[in-house]
């Protein structure tokens, strides 16, 4: 009996650690600190082979750095640390209650009016990645997702036409955002900096981006690093139902 | 169920082996901690034990 509680306790005790670390990866990976991260893990990963080794002297080094380190994380994540506290009070807890279908919906009606008028569009919507990084780029609008709103924002030549809009919930984050252009040597020439852009993006985190073309009015979805050409609005609506709500059962990959 | 488990696949198997790392490594310092202070405590009692006028003092 006194096994099984303590097999209990270490289960509980690990799947805590799991899920806290898995949140912090998850949190930095659309930041600057992921590369910070990555050292940490590098050199507490170093701390723990030369403890094996029984290398006292490195080990000794490593203990005095993990000591300063504390201050130093501090201090380089001073701002994500702040933003992550006041997410845990605000945000991710309101997830459970969002309306996905009206906000697909929303969306997909502002993709197809402007596909008619041939006017170009952008939109990133945030999953487990966070985009912070690129909301900082624009300008913080902080609104509810409604077509009309996403229409005027990408109205030519008014003054948050240009970049990207950020979808972080239910709300529209922030307009005229920067998304980095995809590196990849393989897409086409032909592209548009719209399309790279959406394509850059889909590459660096697990956001789903949604791109109409200025030129031809084709609607296009790019995930992952792949980009899905000419989608018809059930088909929009389809794939955006299937990776929008990802714990739904008949879900796909394109 | 399926996309569950396969979004951020290797995060959370990076996040898992970390949690595993970590537990253990308390887990050892904790027992180590624990052992020192018995050791430290019993070495006090035979201490005692082997002289006893350490602690009882003729007051002066």
């Amino acid at each position: 009996m006194d096994n099984y509680t303590t097999l209990a306790k270490m289960f509980t005790e690990i799947c805590i650690l799991w899920f806290a670390y898995y949140g912090i990866l998850i949190f930095a990976r659309g930041t600057r600190g992921v590369y910070v991260l990555r050292g940490i893990i590098l050199i507490t990963a170093l701390f723990i082979i030369t403890k094996l080794l029984g290398f006292e002297i490195i080990n000794w080094i490593f203990t005095k750095i993990f000591a300063l380190s504390v201050l130093a994380f501090l201090i380089i994540f001073q701002q994500e640390i702040r933003r992550g506290l006041a997410n845990i009070g605000q945000r991710r807890w309101t997830i459970f209650f969002l309306k996905e279908s009206e906000i697909i919906n929303e969306i997909t009606t502002a993709c197809f009016l402007l596909s008619k008028r041939k006017i170009g569009l952008l939109i990133a919507i945030e999953r487990e990645t966070r985009l912070e990084n690129y909301i900082e780029s624009g300008v913080e609008i902080d609104a509810k997702v409604n077509s009309e709103l996403l229409i005027t924002i990408f109205t030519p030549n008014t003054p948050l036409h240009d970049g990207g809009i950020v979808v972080s919930g239910e709300r529209i984050a922030a307009s005229g955002c920067l998304f980095p252009l995809t590196q990849n040597p393989k897409v086409s020439a032909t592209l548009g900096t719209r399309h790279r852009a959406a394509l850059g993006l889909s590459e660096e985190t697990d956001a789903i981006v949604v791109v109409v073309s200025e030129e031809t009015g084709g609607v296009s979805v790019a995930i992952g690093g792949r980009l899905t050409h000419d989608l018809d609005r059930e088909s929009l609506e389809r794939v955006l139902n299937n990776l929008y709500r990802p714990d739904k059962k008949n879900s796909k990959k394109i | 169920m399926n996309n569950w488990i396969i979004n951020n696949f290797w995060i959370k198997v990076l996040s898992l082996i970390l949690a595993v790392i970590t537990w253990f490594y308390v887990n050892e310092e904790l027992i180590r901690e624990k052992q020192m202070a018995k050791q430290l405590y019993e070495s006090s009692i035979v201490s005692q034990i082997q002289n006893p006028s350490y602690e009882k003092k003729p007051a002066k």
